[in-house]
């Protein structure tokens, strides 16, 4: 490590990184459009400037992306000299903004905005018409590309040529000319081309799936792990006021998913959207499934658990570690040993991030002591079961809805799961949470240990696994039942 | 005509001087033969070179043996290394290069090969300008004569020195003449110049040590090991020595390609060689050293010409490129062309370049055409300041920065007329202003 000082401080910086990074390390507001820490440098934009002194050296005003760190370097990040560079910057680059932002989805968090509003640049002098260009150019499914709001800044591009290394994007012709642009107008391909909206400081480049979907200042944005695969890519979940999910956004997790994520887990909006959601419990009754207060349903479970044996067990990959050890500990008392269902490789792998498996908790529930069953193995012993507990978030959409419609109705099935379901075996079926919706913990591929978060409220009625486990009335009986057969 | 000694046009009016015989014939490769035989250590050319006092004819005039004792000592440094010789001669008004490339071009490929040699470089590459065919041509003739005759490849003269030339077309992007825009270019990629440091000598073609050197420079650079470097010294001034190539153009009577030592008085090149102005006219702006340098009024016209008295007139030496206005040309018109050129020739990667050029471009326009406003020359002045110096990657910023300073420094009233007026008070029609910007538009 090298020792520098900023704003008077002296601080320990690493020398493999670039002087911004030190700045943003410790906590210097150094503005940046080109610079992006998973990107390499490439000092175009010109806005991080910062003052910085050497040794004996007059005091330079530099870019502070493509600034070494050199041991004694004195830098002030918040210098005049500094401030009046990024303020002409600044109105260069808006010289052919439209300032269309009333109706940019980037408004609110649009670093060209932001760090305008910061430098104090409102005055526009410029009295030349600006650039007329394409405002709504599709780059292939995924994403809308406004060449007006463009500033140029190649994350984009960067993007495809260091990250997928899989080059798709260009600056097409010169100077004020200049346009983001794929080859003969192809459309963008791959996994991973939401990350370049994230990426895009300005609103040029926009998800089509988030285009004119909500203010960005109106979502509430909490810390969650992705659940499309193992690999659990921090997230960021983005729920709109009345609780629809609006965003997933990689959060930089070194150790996982750096800064990116895939379109499979980003466009993931589905089952954690769905209306067809379980409220509370309900009991199968003469007239089919009633619903009952949720302490009746779990004594029907109970009495399932205490009348048959040889109960079945099977969880969801999408329990957590808590959630799972409750779930196991629950089979173990019915001496059964715990599974859960493990889909097929989705097909969907790749070399950056995404693992093709879609089982979230995958290695924490088979460190717990679980077994994996794909649906037939599952369903056989189903069949054969007079009784069964299936538990987990999509749990049913696992099983299979037609294999679980086809089991004899003599078997006492209990669901707990957050979707609606309603099969003849159905004896209990009780709501639970989302990943979104509830607390907990994830192990990924790798064996890291990641939070989720409850970000939105569940249904009404719909309650952790965890807290319908310690409350079933029978447990103990059942644990004493089991400690004495 | 000259009084002064020349040296590097002395032959290029004699029938088939590009000919590897008649290259010989005036003592052509005696240089390299010199150096290879005798021989002479690179370290010690390196230090003639240095002796010398040789700057760099592409520009910005920097010591061309200081550049080469910047090549990192082969010995530790086993990396490749390369010559990259800069022949996109694009600044407007410049057009001495294609001249040398066109009548001469064996002394290219020898001071080349004598600069390789010292730098202990096996490859160079020389970057044409992509509109040059004539150079091209001529190049690809006397390089294939070369290798005929054993002075370029393996054991050049049966030394145990070997180096290859390698010719490479642009493509007619102003910014490839940019060092390390030539770089990318040659590495098949867009012409966007690089960040420095790294500096190309650490960091250069595929991200080896390399070197770029203008055309004329190593046209010299015979002549030193040849002659010395006290003869060299002997020419020009004590901070610029030997001769340099003046293209003038504009509005004189004879245009042209002159060699002349540093010093020569500005007026004594528009006078004594160019014919003076033409049409019996009086002068009004010139140009010293190519579009970038920017106007100068007429009273600077008794200005030597090297890189310290025009540095001291708020100018640049830059590629000697003469330019002359006479009193009928319009300046605002003229620095309009200029704005163009440079808005058009931009790479686009710095904020201030890509949107400044446009911008200068676009204010000169409307003042030229008559919707002018009394803001727009501080505007003017104001852009250009945030523009330059060295705000951004490379100097094409500083490029279109310096003439639009200078145009205001100089001939501020002119402009304010401009919007006085609401109308160029030169006239649209006026046939010879429209020459003056269509030869500087032309120029590239």
């Amino acid at each position: 490590m090298t020792r520098i000082i900023i704003d008077g401080r002296e601080v320990e910086a690493d020398p493999r990184q670039p002087l911004v990074a030190a700045c943003h390390a410790h906590g210097a507001e150094v503005p940046v459009y080109c610079y992006h820490p998973g990107l390499s440098p490439v000092g175009s934009c010109r806005i991080c400037q910062v003052e910085v002194r050497l040794g004996d050296l007059p005091p330079r005003v530099v870019v502070a992306c493509r600034t070494p760190v050199t041991e004694g370097m004195v830098v002030d990040t918040d210098s005049e000299k500094a401030h009046a560079v990024r303020r002409e910057c600044l109105e260069f680059l808006l010289k052919n903004h439209p300032l269309d932002c009333p109706i940019c989805d980037k408004a609110g968090e649009c670093d060209l905005q932001d760090f305008a509003y910061a430098e104090g640049q409102a005055r526009g002098r410029t009295l030349e018409p600006r650039r007329e260009l394409d405002k709504r150019k599709p780059l292939g499914d995924v994403i809308v590309l406004d060449e007006e709001r463009c500033i140029l800044c190649s994350r984009c591009v960067r993007f495809f040529e260091e990250v997928t290394e899989k080059p798709q994007l260009t600056v097409a012709d010169l100077g004020s000319r200049s346009v983001i642009a794929t080859f003969m107008d192809r459309p963008l391909e791959g996994n991973y081309q939401g990350n370049i909206a994230d990426l895009c400081p300005v609103g040029a480049l926009t998800l089509k799936a988030f285009r004119f979907q909500a203010r960005v200042w109106n979502l509430v944005k909490m810390a969650g792990t992705c659940a499309e695969c193992s690999r659990g890519c921090a997230v960021s979940v983005e729920v709109l006021r009345g609780g629809e999910v609006k965003r997933f956004r990689p959060r930089h997790d070194p150790e996982v998913n750096g800064w990116w994520m895939c379109d499979t887990g980003r466009f993931a909006f589905e089952p954690v959207n769905r209306l067809d959601r379980v409220a509370g419990a309900r009991v199968r009754g003469a007239r089919g499934l009633v619903p009952v207060p949720v302490e009746d349903a779990l004594a029907v479970l109970a009495d399932a658990l205490a009348v048959h044996a040889g109960v079945v067990f099977i969880a969801s990959p999408f329990l957590t570690v808590e959630e799972g050890a409750a779930f196991r500990d629950l089979a173990r008392t019915r001496g059964a040993g715990p599974l859960f269902l493990s889909p097929p490789a989705n097909g969907l792998a790749d070399d950056l991030l995404h693992t093709g498996d879609p089982c979230p908790n995958r290695r924490g529930l088979t460190e717990l002591g679980f077994e994996a069953v794909d649906a037939a193995a599952a369903l056989e012993l189903l069949r054969a079961a007079p009784a069964a507990v299936l538990a987990g978030e999509r749990v049913v959409e696992l099983a299979g809805r037609e294999g679980l419609a086809a089991l004899p109705t003599a078997l006492r099935l209990t669901v707990l799961d957050a979707y609606e379901v309603d099969v003849p075996s159905l004896d209990v079926l009780v709501g639970l949470p989302t990943h979104v919706e509830r607390t907990g913990t994830w192990i990924n591929v790798d064996g890291v240990r990641r939070p989720l978060s409850a970000v939105k409220s569940p249904p009404p009625g719909a309650r952790p696994l965890v807290a319908l486990l310690a409350d079933l009335p029978l447990a103990r009986a059942a644990v004493r039942g089991g400690a004495t057969r | 005509m000259s009084a002064h000694p020349v040296y590097l046009l002395d032959a290029a009016n004699t029938p088939g001087a590009h000919r590897l015989a008649k290259y010989r014939e005036r003592g052509g490769y005696a240089a390299l033969e010199q150096v290879l035989k005798r021989p002479i250590a690179p370290a010690d050319v390196i230090a003639t070179v240095k002796a010398s006092g040789l700057r760099g004819r592409g520009g910005a005039g920097f010591p061309t043996g200081l550049k080469w004792g910047f090549m990192p000592d082969p010995d530790k440094d086993p990396r490749p290394r390369y010559l990259a010789v800069n022949a996109d001669e694009s600044e407007p008004g410049t057009c001495k290069d294609r001249v040398l490339m066109e009548r001469d071009p064996h002394g290219l490929i020898e001071g080349s090969l004598i600069a390789a040699y010292a730098m202990r470089v096996s490859t160079v590459y020389v970057y044409i300008r992509g509109e040059y065919r004539g150079s091209w041509k001529r190049m690809q003739e006397a390089l294939e004569e070369a290798r005929a005759a054993r002075l370029v490849g393996a054991r050049i003269l049966g030394s145990d020195f070997s180096c290859e030339v390698h010719l490479h077309p642009g493509a007619g992007a102003y910014i490839c003449g940019e060092e390390t825009g030539l770089m990318e270019s040659l590495e098949g990629k867009r012409g966007h110049p690089r960040p420095k440091p790294p500096f190309p000598a650490t960091s250069g073609l595929w991200g080896n040590p390399t070197t770029v050197n203008n055309v004329e420079t190593l046209h010299n650079v015979p002549f030193i090991v040849n002659r010395g470097d006290a003869w060299f010294r002997s020419m020009g001034t004590p901070a610029s020595t030997g001769n340099f190539l003046c293209g003038i153009s504009g509005h004189v009577e004879r245009p042209g390609v002159y060699e002349l030592p540093f010093g020569v008085s500005a007026r004594e090149i528009l006078e004594r060689y160019a014919g003076g102005v033409w049409k019996g006219r009086r002068l009004k702006a010139w140009i010293p050293g190519g579009s970038s340098t920017g106007f100068l009024p007429a009273s600077d016209i008794d200005v030597p010409m090297d890189h310290d008295s025009l540095k001291a007139r708020g100018s640049m030496f830059g590629t000697a490129a003469m330019v002359i206005l006479d009193e009928t040309a319009c300046v605002v018109r003229a620095s309009w062309v200029i704005a163009r050129f440079y808005d058009h020739e931009s790479c686009g990667q710095c904020s201030q370049c890509r949107e400044g050029t446009q911008w200068l471009s676009q204010i000169f326009r409307r003042i030229e055409e008559g919707r002018g406003q009394a803001v727009d020359v501080e505007t003017l002045a104001s852009l250009a300041r945030g523009m330059a110096p060295g705000k951004t990657i490379c100097a094409l910023s500083d490029a279109a920065a310096i003439p639009t300073l200078a145009v205001i420094r100089h001939f501020r009233d002119e402009i304010e007329e401009h919007v006085r007026l609401g109308r160029c008070p030169f006239g649209a029609q006026g046939s010879d202003s429209n020459a003056s910007a269509s030869l500087l538009a032309g120029a590239h």
